[in-house]
């Protein structure tokens, strides 16, 4: 598949990478790993006039630990955070969903950030120029109806992180740097819940830090697709659990993720919460397992994995 | 579009091109330079026939910008062979018939060979899990990896070729 024409700039820094998208005048992309952004700009569902390589800055290469924070680089690769240390031993559920995204050797180029910042995904978004020219636009491609659920008035695109839910449910944050300046977020607030435009980053910003809470956690993340060697997730639970309470955030539905505070670890309050997580599942048919099975599976993911971290506390 | 100037190293060869900015690693191995072991299938990541190995580590050339390599080292299939001798895990592919129609060996060869350069002495589980990165419509994968067991063995003559 043959690329589009663009320019192809390499940044030493931040400030120099801000300052390339800024002469571009908001026809620029930013490039870490490549696994998601090179398949959309092939498939013309992103045309950028400039593509910004971030890899040659040092600083979103590295882990280090501040203030009780590990402090996680955008660019450090999905296979070097595996096998840190701190993740191994600390963050079970981010070691899982590190595991469980795609194969071995695009966790060897796909980075973290890259990861947290990939773009929705829907059966019909997610083709070829030509064929949803025959289609039709939809709203994700600037038309003026959805192709999955007729007369619908939002975009059902799906999120389809693996690390974000973990991190999620690990009270993650996240720095962003940007024309404006930097700002610390929760991850939480990253998402606008808006499939067309699935992140609330302004121009020109750039995801430069994951911050993680450094505190033994027990947790799990369970996986939903239909080939174990690589696809991305039709439905991903993650749980965390640290001094008796626990956070459960379902993803790979709908535009954003959902966390869920799990307030104790009775029984009762489980199931509350799994049902909880199933009633507010909105799965339409835009992925490759039906909707009814995958928001079947939300209960019974969410059981699965609360239990199976459980289990690793006693 | 400008031109960029990358220079690296291929198969432990000095190359100096000017390539398109929008050129993928794989269209400047196959079409500029002749070395056509990578092949492109999918285009997108999902199946692993373009794979090289760039600094030691396992790639999708059909994700790469040529640009994005400037500098690195780059082993392609073409470049495994020493002294007019196959890399064990050619032979090994060879003996224990895990190539059928040759599409995706290549690439399977440079997966399994990344593994090896890390770890030599894989269980069979981890070359399960290394070689699913690679898809084969053929085969069923099962000669595959006892190819790749089979060269792990070999490991003396593995060692000593590399």
């Amino acid at each position: 598949m043959i690329l589009p024409k663009f320019n192809y700039k390499k940044a030493e820094d931040i400030a120099a990478a801000i300052a390339l998208y800024e002469k571009a005048k908001g026809r620029a992309r930013y490039l870490a790993g490549g696994t998601d952004l090179i398949p959309r700009v092939k498939l013309r569902l992103s045309t950028p006039g400039t593509i910004i390589d971030l890899k040659g800055i040092e600083q979103l290469h590295t882990i280090s630990r501040q203030r009780g924070s590990l402090i996680i680089g955008a660019n450090v690769t999905l296979f070097e955070l595996k096998n840190h240390d701190v993740v191994k031993n600390h963050f079970p559920a981010l070691y899982e969903s590190l595991d469980a995204t795609s194969c071995e050797t695009l966790q060897m180029r796909g980075t973290i950030g890259g990861n947290i910042l990939q773009n929705t995904r829907c059966l019909l978004y997610n083709k070829s120029l030509e064929w949803r020219t025959a289609r039709g636009f939809c709203y994700k491609m600037g038309g003026e109806s959805c192709n999955v659920v007729p007369g619908a008035s939002e975009c059902f695109s799906n999120y389809c992180s693996d690390n974000a839910l973990s991190l999620l449910s690990l009270s993650a944050s996240v720095n962003l740097a940007g024309p404006g300046g930097e700002r610390k977020i929760k991850l939480e607030k990253l998402f606008s819940g808006n499939g067309m435009d699935p992140f609330t980053m302004r121009p020109g910003e750039i995801l430069t830090e994951i911050r993680v809470p450094v505190k033994a956690s027990s947790g799990a993340y369970e996986k939903l697709r239909v080939r174990n060697a690589i696809d991305y997730p039709l439905l991903g639970v993650a749980v965390s659990i640290r001094n008796g309470s626990g956070r459960v955030c379902v993803g790979g539905i709908g535009p954003a993720p959902r966390v869920y505070p799990l307030k104790d670890l009775s029984k009762t309050s489980l199931k509350e919460v799994a049902q909880h997580a199933r009633q507010e599942a909105k799965p339409v048919s835009n992925a490759a397992l039906s909707p009814g099975y995958r928001k079947k599976m939300v209960q019974t993911l969410t059981q699965r994995a609360v239990k199976r971290a459980l289990k690793e506390e006693k | 579009m400008k031109a960029v100037k990358v220079n690296f190293r291929i198969n432990d060869e000095p190359v100096a091109l000017e390539v398109k900015p929008y050129e993928t690693l794989l269209e400047t191995l196959r079409e500029r330079l002749d070395l056509i072991g990578g092949k492109e299938a999918c285009g997108l990541g999902s199946c692993g026939a373009c794979t090289v190995i760039v600094d030691g580590i396992p790639l999708r050339s059909c994700l790469v910008l040529t640009p994005e390599v400037d500098g690195a080292s780059i082993t392609t299939i073409e470049g495994l062979a020493r002294n007019g001798r196959l890399h064990p895990l050619q032979e090994s592919f060879m003996e224990k018939g895990a190539v059928q129609c040759g599409f995706c060996t290549s690439g399977m060869i440079l997966t399994a060979k990344a593994l090896l350069d890390r770890n030599p002495r894989p269980a069979r589980k981890e070359v399960v899990k290394t070689i699913s990165s690679n898809i084969c419509r053929c085969t069923g994968y099962k000669k595959i990896v006892d190819a790749v067991l089979d060269a792990s063995l070999k490991n003396k003559a593995y060692h000593i070729n590399n």
